[in-house]
């Protein structure tokens, strides 16, 4: 009997954490220029002291089909990503299509001082790594006391 | 000192009885699979992101395929992260694979970050088009 209730318990601990975890996401202002959660590819961004890097994560992704610009402040990463042939073979089940298949673009707003003349990137492992340089006036100094 | 010794002792053995549990328990990430299947084989692609051939293992064992991989991105030490969308660097995945596909002889290929693998059917399991006879 106890263990209907410690049954019922479980699911109002998950309700619970769900609409708080929902309620903590959403309730965060985002960019305009980048949706939630969820779209391709997802990014990881950091900074060391002279250098911003981005890392997407966009396995599959022909080189040559990458198209990475910087404009006014913007990186923008777009490229199409094919996993499958338009038609599949004639008796051919499909059961599961979660990868994402398509044309992508994704804009990342870069701070002030990214310098867009220093931009690299390659691709390693099906993720995009872009390291762009800050400006020289923006790397950290010490102030020596007079 | 001596029963100092001795408590460190007995609590590094029980550590060492949960680190293999805590290993099961860490938060993976379940990879966006593809699959499907024709009279042959059933194809599986997963998207596996920053997995290299040494951190990728896939495992068949009781009827069950599992795939765990580690993500290793090449950043500098010093990064600070200030924005993640991918929170974790381990993926996992376990698929029931019935009898009638010949585990002995799966294919497996990654490439940027795909890994693609091929589990064919056992030739008594393929399809077979029945003669019906007219009495």
């Amino acid at each position: 009997m106890g263990d209907l209730y410690s049954g019922t318990d479980l699911f109002t601990e998950l309700d619970r954490l769900q609409r708080q975890m929902s309620s903590l996401f959403g309730g965060l202002p985002s960019s305009l220029r980048s949706s939630r959660f969820g779209t391709f590819p997802p990014i990881n961004i950091g900074a060391t002291d002279d250098t911003i890097e981005i890392v997407a994560f966009a396995p599959g992704v022909e080189p040559s089909k990458l198209d990475i610009s910087v404009d006014k402040g913007l990186l923008t990463i777009a490229g199409e990503r094919v996993t499958r042939p338009a038609k599949l073979p004639e008796g051919t089940r499909q059961y599961a299509q979660e990868r994402f298949s398509g044309s992508f673009r994704r804009v990342i707003e870069l701070p002030q001082q990214a310098d867009p003349d220093k931009v690299q990137a390659r691709y390693v492992d099906g993720c995009l790594l872009i390291s762009v340089g800050k400006r020289e006036a923006s790397k950290p100094r010490a102030i020596t006391v007079q | 000192m001596s029963e100092n010794t001795q408590i460190a002792q007995s609590h590094q053995g029980a550590n060492t009885r949960v680190e293999p549990n805590d290993a099961r328990r860490r938060v993976t990430l379940s990879p966006a699979v593809d699959i499907v299947e024709d009279s042959h084989a059933v194809t599986l692609w997963a998207d596996l992101p920053g997995v290299s051939k040494e951190k990728l293992d896939v495992r068949v064992h009781d009827g069950s395929l599992t795939i765990e991989a580690e993500s290793v991105v090449p950043v500098p030490s010093t990064l600070q992260l200030s924005h993640a969308e991918v929170r974790v660097p381990y993926f996992s995945r376990q698929f029931n694979v019935s009898e009638d596909f010949d585990t002995s002889r799966i294919e497996a290929a990654l490439k940027d970050g795909v890994l693609k693998l091929t589990i064919p059917r056992r030739d008594e399991a393929k399809p077979r088009r029945i003669e019906i006879k007219v009495g």
